[in-house]
């Protein structure tokens, strides 16, 4: 486990797409809060105006506002990283080892949530000079919520990843993955199912999916969400990362 | 070579309705190089994935080193494989790849294990051209490094003079030939039969997903060499005539009635004159010569599809 976690470690240092993804996004992040500046609506009595947010709102109305960038890095980082190794058929060279199935997915998902909290500091340091430069704002808000709304935004988004690692396990095709990865961003799915669902059932079951949890804003002070919120993200990346090894492990490598 | 490291009792492996490989029965012994025979789509490549850890056998079973094979992974991490195409990263070089492998495997000493390797296949260690750049015949070479990297117990090759020039094919045999030598056990997949036959000492050909034939290279010399065969009524009268007479000096006794002449410089009238003259009735006497091709072909069915 872990020398496959080192290969894979080797790998994700040295391609260039992750510095150029997170360059991109840290580019894209600070145009972002410059075109919010450019385009500021006049609030309503009793609004805030985006430029008086603290870090913590500003990232909550960011993240709710489709499509989510984050996801869409996310998906093309997960898509990148998996299929060009399956491509080159470099797994075949290790894959016979013992246990190596499992512990290259294990590997796999360590390097993703590397990336995860990598572009998490990047959205950090970006919001930061952004916010700074274009509203003369560096309020981070009350740092332990900051630290919970991080950690719970880190685990929905690194299930995000797992889910689109796992369509790429399955697909292992680099245009149906990328379509799936960039529709999923979008929450088609979510937005439609929730539509349907009001619609139809007047259920509330849709919340609980995994995008739409993750684009929702959150009332941090307030258990119940707090438990929806992790309760989510805890059960995705189970399940999901459970299917990926089951996946593998029962896969031909043909 | 008693040790039989590879058991494939009844292996099929299917593929939706559509067999890739049928009820295989092989064994191949420590210290074999074993030629895997076939046409494209024969079953060759699914066999070699099988036998690798790669694909999942539909039913049947293998047996590495006498135990069953299933549920013990560590078996097949005893396997060099090279299958297909050498799994490769395009963009690095050739010792990044070797690296990023030899991490995985947790090799300690991994820059001087890497260039031993590199120089072994004919490479350089010290070449940073991204494998694209690369020929065939270059990636071939590194596809072997790559499976060697492990010290497996078992080389899988599958087509690995695909795309050399005849220099390549000849150092690549000589490589090939070279670790058999340190003991190493052999799997290779070829359709250039001719270089082959010059390595192998075991041939499997495998058809539509069965084996045809499993036969070892001495067997197959047998059936291919040139030679006179002579059915007589008493095989032991005719040979004073044979050695006496007609100067052979080559020959083999195969039954009481048959006796194979070797010797080339003889003709068939020579033979049948000299032993009518002393009294010995042939009953029949036939020139029997057979290529390497033919004789796979024939086990085939693609010998009636020649035209030339």
């Amino acid at each position: 486990m872990i020398n496959l976690l080192r290969m894979d470690f080797y790998r994700f240092t040295r391609n260039k797409i992750m510095y150029l993804l997170l360059l991109l996004f840290c580019a894209f992040q600070i145009f972002g809060i410059y075109m919010m500046k450019q385009y500021a609506q006049p609030v309503e009595e009793g609004g805030v105006q985006i430029g008086n947010l603290t870090e913590i709102d500003f990232i909550q109305y960011t993240i709710s506002q489709p499509p989510s960038w984050m996801l869409i890095y996310i998906a093309v980082f997960t898509i990148y990283f998996y299929m060009s190794e399956w491509n080159s058929g470099f797994h075949k060279n290790y894959i016979s080892m013992r246990q190596a199935r499992i512990h290259s997915v294990f590997s796999k998902m360590a390097i993703l949530a590397l990336f995860v909290a990598m572009l998490f500091l990047t959205m950090l340091i970006a919001d930061g000079i952004g916010r700074r430069m274009f509203f003369d704002q560096t309020d981070m808000g009350d740092p332990g919520t900051l630290i919970i709304l991080l950690a719970s935004q880190f685990l929905l988004h690194w299930a995000f990843s797992l889910l689109v690692l796992c369509i790429a396990m399955m697909t292992k095709n680099l245009l149906i993955s990328l379509s799936a990865g960039f529709v999923l961003a979008l929450n088609v799915i979510g937005m439609v199912l929730g539509a349907l669902e009001n619609q139809f059932t007047g259920t509330h079951l849709t919340q609980y999916l995994l995008i739409n949890t993750l684009v929702r804003v959150k009332d941090l002070g307030n258990m119940a969400d707090l438990i929806h919120t992790f309760g989510v993200a805890v059960a995705a990346i189970l399940i999901l990362s459970y299917l990926a090894v089951r996946y593998k492990i029962r896969e031909d490598l043909n | 070579m008693t040790d039989c490291i590879i058991e494939l009792c009844g292996v099929t492996k299917m593929y939706r309705s559509k067999a890739a490989v049928r009820n295989a029965n092989l064994k191949i012994y420590r210290g074999e190089i074993v030629g895997i025979i076939g046409k494209n789509g024969a079953g060759k490549s699914t066999l070699l994935k099988m036998i690798s850890g790669h694909v999942y056998p539909t039913s049947g079973e293998l047996h590495f080193f006498n135990r069953a094979a299933a549920g013990e992974q560590s078996f097949f991490e005893r396997m060099g494989v090279l299958i297909e195409q050498p799994g490769l990263y395009p963009n690095i070089s050739a010792y990044e790849n070797l690296k990023l492998l030899a991490i995985a495997y947790g090799l300690s000493d991994r820059e001087t294990t890497i260039e031993k390797l590199l120089r072994l296949v004919g490479l350089d260690p010290k070449n940073t051209a991204k494998v694209k750049s690369y020929s065939m015949g270059m990636k071939q070479r590194l596809g072997i490094a790559v499976a060697l990297l492990g010290s497996p117990d078992v080389l899988i090759l599958d087509e690995p003079i695909n795309g050399l020039d005849p220099q390549g094919i000849v150092e690549i045999r000589e490589l090939i030939l070279e670790l058999n030598a340190t003991g190493l056990t052999i799997l290779i997949s070829s359709h250039i039969l001719e270089e082959l036959s010059k390595i192998a000492t075991k041939y499997a050909i495998i058809h539509q997903g069965e084996f045809a034939e499993v036969i070892s290279k001495e067997e197959l010399q047998q059936r291919c060499e040139e030679r006179i065969e002579i059915s007589v009524e008493e095989a032991r009268e005719a040979l004073p005539v044979l050695e006496r007479e007609l100067k052979i000096t080559q020959y083999k006794v195969v039954d009481s009635r048959t006796v194979y002449v070797y010797d080339e410089h003889i003709r068939i009238r020579q033979i049948v004159q000299e032993l009518a003259q002393h009294g010995i009735m042939v009953d029949s006497i036939s020139r029997h010569k057979q290529s390497l091709e033919q004789y796979f072909l024939e086990r085939t069915e693609s010998a009636g599809e020649r035209h030339d």
